[in-house]
């Protein structure tokens, strides 16, 4: 990483003015750590980290980048796959962590105040001790904040049945790139009051301003949740699987991946759910509070099984083994992590996705036929997570030149199929090149104007989206 | 030969266990229930020796509520081949659910006896050795390993040095520990097949053991909450807080 601009000095004692110097970082190791996020596709470079501790230090702070022309790039837990959170040009890393408290809680509304930083995990709990549940979740539940879940319309492995941050977030508290602070909803179910900004807010990267609190709506959990893993032997008898699930069955997931992308997994120490080795496998995750339940996902799955589109199965009998059983799913980015994936996070209608799937199969076949391919996904959502691993003789700026060429093949492939090029994970930089696949020239000149409204110097997360 | 498996229906594993209130015992209405671990270690270890061709039978055994039902279920959905349930709604301490094993024991003759060496609930760490001496059968308990011979069994054991091997004489006990083997996930067909396997309801009058309580429970409560910890600024600060405040110095 580049050593410490020494001419930004003086900018920087500026800030120590209003934030506790201590919270203005420039050591070597915070500007490593929270200039990038899970890409590490990018060098991070930020000029300095700032961790405010309230929302007049974070005015404070956009104003002085206002009157200095500083970039500023809102931090979360840098769990992101697409670069949104990485600071590579000098910028202001603004860390959310130290504002991570809940606020308020209100068991009439059903809903939750809580700070920007808080991480969804905390706020799970939170709702598990009330008797309620939180349910957009991911694998870096852990790690990621409400905040960054929300400047990324976070998705995630329940999105079949409780759909995705967007739709649980009633209120919210922005410091627009001019440095105003809008008190956006607050809390109503109802508000027929004109344009609903809090939802440019959703899954703006951080482009607009920065996103301080939000008021979340909370729900009953699920009722004795089980999970089924179910060998596939070809990609229609997973779309077939899906209409007959989900007519008779509750289902909270209905995920997918394939024997490759398992294997890497088994090798973490893992057991395989069953002997048979079949190309797919899907994780069908439903409420299962007694034995009609029991039952009826029984005779599916005989039915099922007659027809030829499941091979063999298993369910959990404990809410350890549904764990274990997740793992195979979950734990798939994480081991595949040091062949350095090329990841496609991509969408369309769940009607189109058999058909899209053939596609890119046969495409990945004739062109790249030496690249080993992982499909997951979450296929109830329409949402695919390809993934190209890196040979090991391949030097990454080839690899990367030769995936940016699968790309633009499989993006063609969306424009075409009306899909996007980001499900979930965002634009940020890692897609900035292809946003025009999803969005057309007339279009994304109505979000250039709007950021211009809310940030016109461009000091918010510049060259995120796009440039 | 024929095992004999005992399973346990206990809070699951990854539930958060609360106090009662009333401090009489731990909460259990609207909390997930499944098999004891170290009992679906036994109940693999089992299933395993029938599928080498060492076992013809098993027969899980569960006591309890009518709710065991299912623990049994998942048993033979794992394999067992028929199940025992001895039902009651009374509370059953160690000694009384050696006496009840016992008498199945007695009645059903098996060759070998595989139970969890203890349950995740109550901890106690006794029915397995209970049972053993009121039978008068030799017993290995925690074992990380279980090799049958010609009417007899090797078990390792994992004890506080190490590991410790015993040969013992069938019929004899053997108690599960964590290491022993990974138990399978349950197949669906298998969850049908299971619907289908004999279950047999006794009562503890059948058996003819009475399953009064011998201990009383005085009052069951929540762990002290931890305080919450604090930064100290310098070395000589941290020897007088450890010293004056703490006293463990």
């Amino acid at each position: 990483m580049p050593t410490l601009d020494e001419s930004a000095t003086p900018l920087l004692d500026g800030l120590r003015a209003f934030i506790d110097p201590a919270q203005v970082r420039t050591d070597p190791d915070s500007r490593l750590n929270y200039g990038r996020d899970w890409t590490r596709l990018y060098a991070p470079n930020p000029l300095a980290v700032v961790l405010p501790g309230n929302i007049e230090q974070i005015q404070g702070l956009v104003r002085y980048a206002n009157e200095h022309r500083l970039a500023l790039v809102p931090s979360g837990g840098r769990t992101g796959l697409s670069g949104a959170a990485v600071a590579c040009r000098g910028e202001i890393v603004v860390s959310m962590e130290r504002m991570n408290r809940i606020l308020e809680f209100d068991p009439t509304d059903r809903g939750v105040t809580c700070q920007a930083g808080v991480v969804t995990e905390a706020l799970q709990h939170f709702a598990r001790e009330r008797g309620l549940y939180y349910p957009v979740d991911f694998a870096s539940r852990g790690s990621s904040q409400i905040g960054g879940n929300i400047a990324t319309n976070a998705g995630g492995i329940k999105v079949v049945r409780y759909g995705l941050t967007r739709d649980w977030v009633t209120g919210l508290k922005v410091v627009t790139g001019r440095g105003d602070l809008l008190d956006l909803n607050r809390g109503l179910i109802k508000n027929a009051s004109g344009y609903d900004l809090r939802h440019l807010f959703i899954g703006s990267e951080g482009t607009l301003g920065i996103i301080v609190e939000a008021t979340l709506k909370l729900t009953r959990p699920p009722r004795e949740p089980s999970v089924m893993v179910l060998g596939v032997p070809d990609l229609n008898g997973v779309m077939s699987l899906y209409h007959v699930f989900r007519n008779k069955l509750e289902l909270s997931a209905f995920e997918f991946f394939s024997e490759l992308a398992l294997r890497h997994v088994l090798k973490k120490g893992l057991q395989r759910p069953f002997d048979a080795e079949t190309p797919y496998y899907v994780l069908v995750e439903f409420e299962n509070p007694d034995e009609s339940h029991t039952d009826q996902a029984l005779a599916l799955f005989e039915h099922c099984a007659e027809q030829g589109w499941l091979a063999d199965g298993v369910i959990s009998q404990s809410e350890t083994q549904a764990k274990e059983l997740w793992r195979l799913r979950e734990d798939i980015s994480e081991s595949i992590a040091e062949h350095q994936p090329y990841k496609n996070d991509i969408a369309v209608r769940i009607s189109r996705v058999p058909a899209l799937l053939a596609e890119i199969d046969e495409l990945l076949a004739r062109e790249y036929p030496d690249f080993e391919v992982l499909w997951y996904g979450h296929i109830g959502d329409g949402n695919l997570h390809v993934n190209i691993l890196k040979p090991t003789d391949l030097d990454s700026a080839t690899f990367a030149q030769k995936c940016g060429a699968v790309s633009e093949h499989l993006f063609a492939m969306l424009q075409r199929h009306g899909g996007s090029i980001s499900a979930e994970h965002g634009v940020g930089l890692t897609k900035k090149p292809y946003l025009h696949y999803t969005r057309d020239e007339t279009e994304i000149g109505y979000l250039r104007a709007i950021k211009q409204v809310f940030d016109p110097n461009g000091i918010m997360n510049p060259g995120k989206i796009f440039d | 030969m024929k095992i004999l498996v005992a399973v346990k229906r206990v809070v699951d594993y990854n539930v958060k266990v609360r106090a009662k209130a009333d401090g009489t015992g731990v909460e259990t209405a609207n909390v997930k229930m499944s098999m004891n671990p170290f009992d679906e270690i036994a109940v693999e270890e089992a299933v395993r020796m029938q599928e080498a061709g060492k076992a013809q039978e098993i027969v899980a055994i569960s006591l309890g509520v009518a709710a065991c039902q299912d623990t049994i279920r998942t048993a033979l959905a794992m394999g067992a081949d028929r199940g025992i349930l001895v039902e009651t709604d009374a509370e059953l301490q160690p000694l009384a659910v050696a006496k009840l094993l016992k008498a199945v024991v007695e009645k059903e003759n098996p060759d070998l006896v595989i139970l969890g060496k203890q349950a995740i609930d109550d901890d106690a760490n006794q029915t397995g050795q209970m049972l053993a001496a009121l039978l008068g059968w030799p017993q290995g308990t925690f074992a990380s390993k279980v090799e049958l011979g010609d009417g007899t069994v090797n078990v390792t054991r994992e004890i506080d040095g190490g590991l410790e091997t015993v040969a013992l004489k069938l019929p004899a006990l053997v108690t599960t520990d964590l290491r022993l083997n990974e138990p399978r996930f349950v197949k669906l067909p298998n969850i049908m097949k299971a619907k289908k396997k004999p279950l047999e309801v006794l009562k503890p009058a059948d058996l003819g053991v009475d399953v009064a309580p011998r201990l009383v429970t005085l009052k069951v409560q929540e762990p002290p909450k931890r305080q919450a910890g604090i930064k100290v600024g310098s070395v000589a600060e941290l020897v007088d807080k450890l010293r004056n405040e703490a006293h463990v110095i």
